[in-house]
Formats: C-alpha cells, structure tokens, sequence
C-alpha cells in the first residue's frame, strides 16, 4: 500500500461518505423544505387563504404561495447543491498509510492534515451507525494517546474495506510497536490475521447478569415491601404518595441497564497474533481491537448475586483508549462468563489459567501464605472485606484481591506500573495503616489496597518500585510485558511468589 | 520464586517511608507557607472588616465575630506553616517521591521513566517571592506529583534534570 497506485498512496473514502456524514441534518433539512412547500402548495389552493400580514418577509412569503413550482425549482437547486459540496469535499478527502503515518487531509476551505504515527496508535476499531450501515458502510477509527480529540476517523469506507484497512493498520502497528520477536503462544498455530475465537458470550445470560444488578434488586426488594405494605398491612394508601418520587430512579435504572444490555449484547472476543478483536453491541454492532501490549491493567470481578452462577466480569484499562468509548465499551474483555472463561481471556493477556496466585486472589478468603493483607486492627476501618484484601507480590506482576462479597482481583504487570501512592487519613494514622494506590493508566480498574499496616505498605512500595524498575530496564520501549511470555512462566506447582 | 532481583542501591537502603526515615528528604521554600498566607490574612482582613462594620451600625452582638475570626485565623496560618514544612521530597537513582501532609499524609513516588512533561506555574504573588510550583505528569492523570513551592532557579533546575532522566530512563506508556 505504499506503492503509489493513486498519486503518493493517496486514497479516496467512500463517495456517499459526505451525505452521510451530515446525513442527519440532511433529512431534517429536506424534511423541513418538503414539508413546507406541501403547505404552501395546498395554502395556495385555499380560496380565503392567509394574508401575509407580517412585515417581516412578504416578499418571500409570496413568493412561496404564488410560485410553488419556482419553489421547487429552489428545492432542486439546493439538491444539487449539496450534492456537489459533497462531491467536492468528497475528492478533496483523502487519506493514506504511509512512511509509518496514518495520514487524512480533510476540507476544502479550511483544510485539515491529520497526521497519527503509526507507533502512536493505540487501537484501531470500525463501526457502524445506522445510517451508514443501512446502506453498507463502515468507518474507521484510528485512536492514539492524546484522548478522543486526537482520534482519526476515516468515514466512511465499504464495510470490506473497512475491515481491511483496519487489519492492515494493526498489522503495521502492531508490528512497528512489537519490534521484539512476535509473541510466542503455546501451540497456536497462527494465521496471519486469523482471529481465534475465545469467548462469546449468549445474550440470554447476559440478559439474566444485567437484571442481577445491586439497584434493581433493591428496587425489587422496594416494590415487593411495598407491595406487601399496601396489600396486607394495609398501610393505606398514602405510600402510594412515594410512588412518583420512584418513577425517575426507575427510569434512570432502566435506562442504565438498556444500555448495558444494548453495549454488551452480541459479545465476542478473539485473538489475533497481537491484538484482541472485542465485536460487542445488540443493535450498534462494534468491532475494537485491543492490542495486547496496550493493556495496563486487568481485573476480574464478581458481584454478590453472580456467585450461584459462578460468573464474572473481566475489566482491563487500555493505554489511550479512556473518554472516548465510555468507561465500558472498549474495556469489557468479558462482560459476564463462566471462570472457565474469564481464565481463557486472563490466558490470552498471558496469565497461565493454573496460576494459584491467580485463584487465590479470585477466590481466596485470606490467609493464605504469600498473600500480605491488612493486620486485625484494620476490622475497625473494614470490618467485612479486610481478611480478604491484600496483595501478593509474583515474578512479572503485582496481584491485589479485595472485596469480600463483590470480589475483585487485580493484576498489574511490573513494567506497567506509572506511579505509586501511599495515603494516610487520620484514623488510619491512629491504627498505624495506611492504603497503597499502584497508579495505572486511566480507565475502569483502580488498583490499590486499603488499610495496610503501614510497614507492609512501606514494603510493597519499595518492592513494586523495585520490580517495576527492573522490568522497565528488561523491556525497552512499548513493553507488552503482560502479554509477552510471562517472564519466567508462573510455575503452577512451585510457589510463584518472591515471598 | 526469587527471581534474582537486582540489589538494592544503596540509597534504598533506609527505604522510602511514609514519616520520612533516613533519606535526605529536602524541604520546600519557607517562602511558600508567606505565599499561602498572604491571601489567608486578606480574606480575614475583609472578614473582620465587614464585622466591625456590622457590629457599630447593627448589634454590638456581633463584636463578638472579631475573637472567633481572630483565632480562625491564627489556626489557620498555624496550620499553613505546619502544611507547608511537612511537604518534603527527594530524588532518588530512579524516582522523584513527594511526601505531603500531616494529619491526612500523602506519598507519590514517580519513576523517571514514565515522566510524560513537566509544568512549571507561578503566579504573581509566587513569582514576587521567587518560588514557582512544579507539576510532574504522567501518562495517568491521577499519579501526577506536583511539588509546590520551589525556588524558581531550582525549579528550573529540577525539570531539566527530570526532562534529562526521563529521556535516558524512558520507558513506553
């Protein structure tokens, strides 16, 4: 693609690309002028018909009533105008990968010339609004690091070409960054953009894990009391006097979980060579793809009411990818699934599935050796999850549990670490404790650990600042230091841990 | 599994600590705690301003504001000072940490490496005590150091240094 075969590698979007793009405003425009010349077609048959008494524009108004064909002469006219802004502004967009850029020159006025290194480019996803799917186009959006403003979107491309500009920019990008030997994965026999599926996740369950939500059981439980209160307590009927105060947490409710449903729905992952392919959305279908070696942080998470089902959440934050897609869409590797699936997905960002260290922070109660966690003074400050928080220290990465009844368990790889905090508030000062924020890139998940004793966080500092610095050195450059082979492989047998 | 990590410098011997401990933790400007009260003690001169006012046209009642302003106050210039001399911080071979407060305390400890820029602020009132503010980001909004109080020459001083070890110490985001 180089190669010049339409002057210097430049190429064309996609001809319907303008209309669609002020597609909306189009139709509202069209809607607009079409209406109103009915109206005035059929005003200009009514005998009585209005005087046009405002003094504000009678010619015109005249205009309209005594010529409706002159007004569709206008109308035609104003067609064809925008056709031909668009086709303007259609040749004079343009884009092109090359010399390790992705470029796009936009506008014909004031002129644009976006220019996203290829090293910079943080995830590459198309997508596919309504419109532009109605008749079969895709975009394409190219993020980087500097947030949604320096996003490139290349709108719109034939949903074919689409999917092939995407996976040659992420072949390109991904290899520019990988510079290191290609991952290796055990015995997967790669094709070059042969996606492995991993996980797909049936909607029914999904439907089931999105009602299974802490605000909808507690309105449950509200209405039920209610229920109950009205029909046999006979409270009367002064609490139905509450009821049009629940209308809007209802409302905000059921517009939350539409929404989960709508963003999760149709859930797939897979796995390329160097990126993970999320294909999420029931109505909305999104393609994103997450290289591995952008992942900063994973967590895996489990709310009270999905234990009987075994089921959990997996979160990452992704370097560059924050803002822009929401705090969900692009970071959900794992909306709800089995443990056997959740592991699949920790498997592919380079946890081995047999890690006990891994089980223990899913599902560890406390105590168990490697594992450092609050000391007993801590029950004042935590009195429920405090036995189960803490934090174990692995060769490639820091692990963090805490929660005791909607779990949550953390891992940060050693060279994705960015800063680290300890906070002290008075009380904690009193019982001698203090929490420890292993500081990542923004999104979803937050590591920290709460109420350590203060000499066990002092020592996590200094050993995460430790590892973290020797991983640093070991990995230069864009480290995908999760995803690479885990340095020296999780021994699922030995004790993984340095203490 | 003891991965042979790499020993200790010698400087991380007494270890980065929340009370301090052995490091040679450096202060900020004294200057810092004048920048800070200066608009403290404006904002009390209007206070008490406006009491008096009230208290010889309405109700002499409200003479009783001036004693309660008064120590307000003097705590909070206490305070202040008290704030502005636990802010401690030091560089060390690979990380600049920044120690902060007493009752609420607070420590960030920030690897050159991931070091993204360097801001250096002072406002007019900083810049008449030639102190300047200097704000460490990285690629995470929230683990951002910022060290105020510095004199501006040191300031300066510091963000070369920082630009300099972050070139050479980079790693990816």
């Amino acid at each position: 693609m180089t190669q010049p075969d339409t002057e210097g590698g430049w190429q064309r979007l996609h001809p319907l690309s303008p209309l669609l793009r002020g597609g909306v405003v189009l139709l509202a425009v069209l809607g607009y002028l079409v209406s109103q010349l009915v109206d005035e077609v059929l005003g200009s048959f009514d005998a009585g018909g209005y005087v046009p008494g405002g003094d504000a524009g009678p010619q015109e108004e005249w205009a309209w009533r005594a010529y409706p064909l002159l007004a569709l002469a206008v109308l035609v006219l104003v067609i064809a105008a925008v056709a031909g802004a668009s086709w303007v502004s259609w040749r004079f967009s343009r884009f092109r990968v090359a010399d390790g850029q992705v470029e796009l020159r936009t506008g014909v006025l004031f002129r644009q010339h976006r220019q996203v290194p290829l090293e910079r480019v943080q995830a590459v996803e198309t997508t596919r609004p309504l419109l532009a799917r109605a008749v079969g186009l895709s975009q394409v959006v190219v993020q980087s690091a500097g947030g949604s403003d320096s996003h490139l979107t290349l709108a719109f491309l034939g949903a074919e070409r689409a999917e092939r500009v995407r996976a040659h920019l992420l072949e390109l990008a991904g290899r520019s960054d990988e510079g290191a030997p290609a991952q290796r994965l055990p015995g997967a026999a790669e094709e070059v953009e042969g996606a492995e599926p991993l996980v797909a996740v049936p909607n029914g369950r999904l439907f089931v894990a999105t009602i299974l939500h802490g605000s909808t059981l507690v309105l449950g439980v509200v209405l039920v009391v209610g229920g109950f209160a009205l029909g046999v307590g006979r409270v009367g009927l002064e609490v139905l006097a509450a009821a049009p105060a629940l209308i809007p947490v209802v409302l905000g409710l059921g517009v939350s979980r539409v929404k989960e449903l709508l963003v999760h729905g149709n859930f797939s992952l897979a796995r390329s060579r160097t990126s993970l392919r999320v294909r999420h959305g029931l109505t909305d279908l999104r393609v994103a793809s997450v290289p591995l070696h952008r992942v900063q942080a994973v967590e895996v998470l489990q709310p009270l009411w999905w234990r009987p089902w075994g089921w959990w959440r997996v979160r990452v934050n992704v370097a560059g990818v924050q803002g822009e897609g929401g705090d969900d869409e692009e970071t959900t590797l794992l909306p709800v699934g089995t443990l056997a699936e959740a592991l699949t997905v920790l498997g592919a960002l380079g946890a081995h599935p047999e890690d006990p260290v891994l089980h223990e922070a899913l599902t560890g109660t406390g105590g168990e050796s490697g594992w450092t966690g609050p000391p007993r003074v801590a029950r004042w400050l935590d009195p429920w999850s405090w036995r189960r928080a803490g934090y174990a220290l692995a060769a490639h990465a820091v692990y963090l549990r805490a929660g005791r009844f909607t779990r949550h368990a953390l891992v940060v790889p050693h060279a994705r670490v960015q800063s680290l905090a300890l906070d002290q508030g008075p009380l904690q000062g009193r019982l001698a404790l203090a929490s420890v924020r292993v500081v990542s890139t923004p999104g979803p998940v937050g590591p920290q650990v709460q109420h350590l004793a203060v000499a066990d966080a002092e020592r996590l500092l200094a050993r995460v600042a430790e590892r973290a610095r020797v991983a640093r050195r070991r990995v230069p450059d864009p480290a995908p230091a999760l995803t690479r082979r885990p340095e020296p492989p999780l021994a699922p047998g030995g004790a993984p841990l340095v203490d | 599994m003891s991965v042979p990590v790499a020993p200790p410098e010698p400087d991380d011997a007494p270890g980065v600590t929340l009370r301090g401990g052995g490091l040679a933790w450096r202060p900020v400007a004294p200057q810092l705690a004048t920048a800070r009260t200066v608009p403290l003690l404006a904002a009390l001169a209007v206070a008490l301003l406006a009491c008096v006012v009230v208290a010889l046209l309405v109700t002499p009642w409200v003479w009783l504001g001036v004693p309660l302003l008064l120590a307000a106050g003097g705590w909070a210039v206490w305070l202040v000072r008290r704030q502005v001399s636990a802010i401690s911080w030091v560089e060390l071979e690979e990380e600049i940490v920044i120690r902060k407060g007493r009752l609420f305390r607070s420590l960030v400890s920030v690897p050159y490496g991931r070091l993204q820029y360097v801001d250096i602020q002072s406002g007019p009132l900083a810049r008449a005590l030639g102190i300047a503010s200097c704000e460490i980001h990285t690629a995470s909004p929230e683990s951002g150091g910022s060290l105020p109080g510095l004199p501006t020459a040191e300031a300066e001083a510091l963000r070369a240094r920082l630009a300099a070890r972050g070139e050479t110490q980079r790693a990816g985001l």
